[in-house]
């Protein structure tokens, strides 16, 4: 009984060391399993270290040569243990921690890591270099995305609620990347005092708060369907047909273009 | 006297989501107001009607397949608008209306099939099987659904889970009018049919011996209270409880006849889907609690309330 166990601790004291090891090689094979992961790799030039990815990740088009292992949140193991990978970038949310945990028990390093918002892409970027061995490139991405997001905020101009569906109504709250990229571009979120990175709201809220603008995750260039119901008339920006369509790969993710989301999105409420 | 408190309730449930709600509408202006005429007044009504049609389709439901546990969802429809809601999404039909024809038509094949199950065996429609049917066509429909959510590419699909939960939110004077037109069809169906549903609780056979032509009741019950459950999960998706508890609420309180305690639970179920809808909206404003939450936890803790006060003496 003692020496099984004794044997037991050995092996799991190996499993440790063989994890560590890991560490400290850069990895040659890695599975991106969040499209700002892919992008970020792309970006410090460890692109061709990348054999798997999500199929959301479109970015950059050299991106989509890459084999996906699917949807990715929760990952696929068999898919993601097919592309033989050294190291498996996770994103950091419950849904994910099972596979994390089978993902190690077979042998596959992996790391978790946090990207909801802009703080988030320093650390996640520096992390990535790490790993795959691209420190100087990441501190340069890192230095470059800074000068984007962190000079003095421009008083907000005009007023913005995200609306990301319509029935029920959910609209973006503080704290969340799309606040932050509002902020970032003049804009002031009606829904600022909601604490939530996204909520229920009633109509009515929506109507008397009064954005100037109504902000939708638009993929398709066209208006939402709920622009044509009567009850969402009822708010101005809707009658008015005062939306900002913003496509989902570039608004939807933090990462190496958010400068640009940013860009574009002054622009358009400038109009 | 019961009526009397169940009418109050009511014109108060009416009245305060009316006045209430988070954005503060001053009083003196609230005849003027947009947000009161065009969104509180319909959804207000909307809740009547729904909350309304949903006690009627319970009550009815449970006489039919003799089962306290009966509700208007059980029978495979939330199942079926929720496929058919998700279709629309992939399929990328689009359009305002939409969602609410897509899950109507779900609704409706779900219903069709139930009930073609249900006549499984003969022509006499088993109640046991249309329960068992239901349930089974409903646990399909959810696993095609669920299915399609996973495999199809659209990120807005997960969505729709949102939208079959979404309550009274798409309330406007549009679906107000159009369930104002259809309800009242399947209602009237209902309530013409009190008599013989007195007899069925009797049982089949008994009900047969004193005069109610059994097999036609009960296909009217059925297809009547599936109607008004088809329609109420297209405007306002699936509302728990409404159509479970208020039933029981009522037949504890005004007894087991159909003339009284039909038009008891339509109202009563329109009371406290209002009453409830109004809490939803106003108690974590500006945020908004889904309704169904609502209607469970002041339903429930009432039911069980009555359940002591009428089983101890």
């Amino acid at each position: 009984m003692l020496r099984r166990l004794f044997v037991f601790v050995l092996l799991l004291s190996a499993c440790r060391t063989s994890a560590r090891r890991h560490d400290t090689a850069p990895a040659q094979r890695v599975v991106s399993l969040l499209p700002s992961f892919t992008e970020i790799l792309f970006a410090i030039g460890a692109g061709d270290r990348v054999v798997g990815r999500t199929q959301w990740c479109d970015y950059p088009p050299e991106a989509l040569a890459v084999p996906s292992v699917g949807e990715g949140l929760p990952p696929n193991i068999e898919a993601v243990a097919a592309r033989k990978p050294d190291l498996v970038v996770v994103y950091k949310s419950g849904a994910n921690m099972t596979a994390v945990q089978q993902f190690e028990r077979i042998g596959i390093h992996t790391v978790l890591l946090d990207l909801n918002r802009l703080e988030d892409l320093g650390p996640a970027t520096r992390t990535l270099g790490k790993l795959t061995g691209h420190e100087a490139q990441a501190e340069s991405l890192v230095a470059k995305m800074d000068s984007f997001t962190y000079r003095p905020l421009p008083p907000p101009t005009v007023s913005i609620a995200f609306v990301v569906w319509d029935n029920p109504p959910i609209v973006i709250g503080r704290g969340s990347y799309l606040d932050e990229l509002a902020t970032q571009a003049g804009a002031r979120n009606v829904f600022s005092d909601v604490t939530a990175p996204s909520a229920q709201v009633s109509l009515e809220t929506i109507v008397a708060r009064n954005p100037q603008w109504i902000a939708v995750l638009s993929d398709s260039g066209k208006p939402p369907d709920f622009a044509r119901r009567r009850e969402w008339r009822a708010v101005a920006a809707v009658r008015d047909g005062r939306f900002l369509l913003l496509k989902g790969s570039l608004f939807g993710r933090p990462g190496p273009r958010s400068g640009q989301a940013i860009a574009e999105l002054r622009r358009m409420l400038a109009r | 006297m019961r009526w009397t408190l169940l009418i109050v309730f009511a014109i108060v449930a009416l009245l305060a989501s009316v006045v209430m709600g988070p954005a503060a509408v001053p009083l003196n202006e609230l005849l003027h107001s947009d947000i009161v005429w065009n969104l509180r007044v319909p959804r207000a009504l909307l809740a009547l009607l729904v909350g309304g049609s949903l006690g009627v389709a319970g009550a009815g439901l449970q006489a039919l397949v003799r089962n306290p546990l009966a509700d208007p969802f059980l029978l495979g429809l939330s199942g079926g608008a929720g496929l058919g809601a998700v279709l629309a999404i992939a399929l990328h039909v689009s359009g305002p209306w939409a969602l609410p024809i897509a899950a109507f038509v779900g609704a409706l094949a779900a219903l069709g099939l139930v009930y073609r199950l249900g006549l499984i065996g003969g022509a006499a429609l088993d109640p046991r099987i249309l329960l068992l049917g239901g349930v089974a066509i409903g646990a399909f429909a959810a696993a095609v659904t669920t299915a399609i959510v996973s495999l199809a590419d659209a990120a807005e699909l997960r969505n729709a889970f949102l939208w079959l939960w979404g309550g009274l939110s798409g309330a406007s004077w549009d679906t107000v009018l159009i369930i104002a037109v259809y309800a009242p069809i399947p209602l009237v169906v209902l309530f013409a049919a009190s008599r013989p549903l007195d007899l069925l609780a009797l049982g089949e056979e008994s009900a047969g011996y004193l005069g109610a032509d059994v097999e036609r009741v009960k296909r009217r019950v059925y297809l009547a209270a599936s109607l008004l459950t088809a329609a109420a999960v297209a405007v306002s998706g699936v509302i728990g409880f409404v159509g479970l508890v208020v039933p029981h609420i009522a037949r504890l309180t005004w007894g087991h006849r159909h003339r009284v305690l039909l038009p008891a639970a339509f109202l009563g179920g329109g009371a406290l889907l209002a009453f409830s809808d109004t809490l939803a909206r106003t108690v974590v404003a500006p945020r908004e609690l889904p309704v169904g939450v609502v209607t469970a936890l002041i339903g429930v803790p009432v039911f069980a309330m009555l359940l002591r006060r009428w089983t101890i003496p």
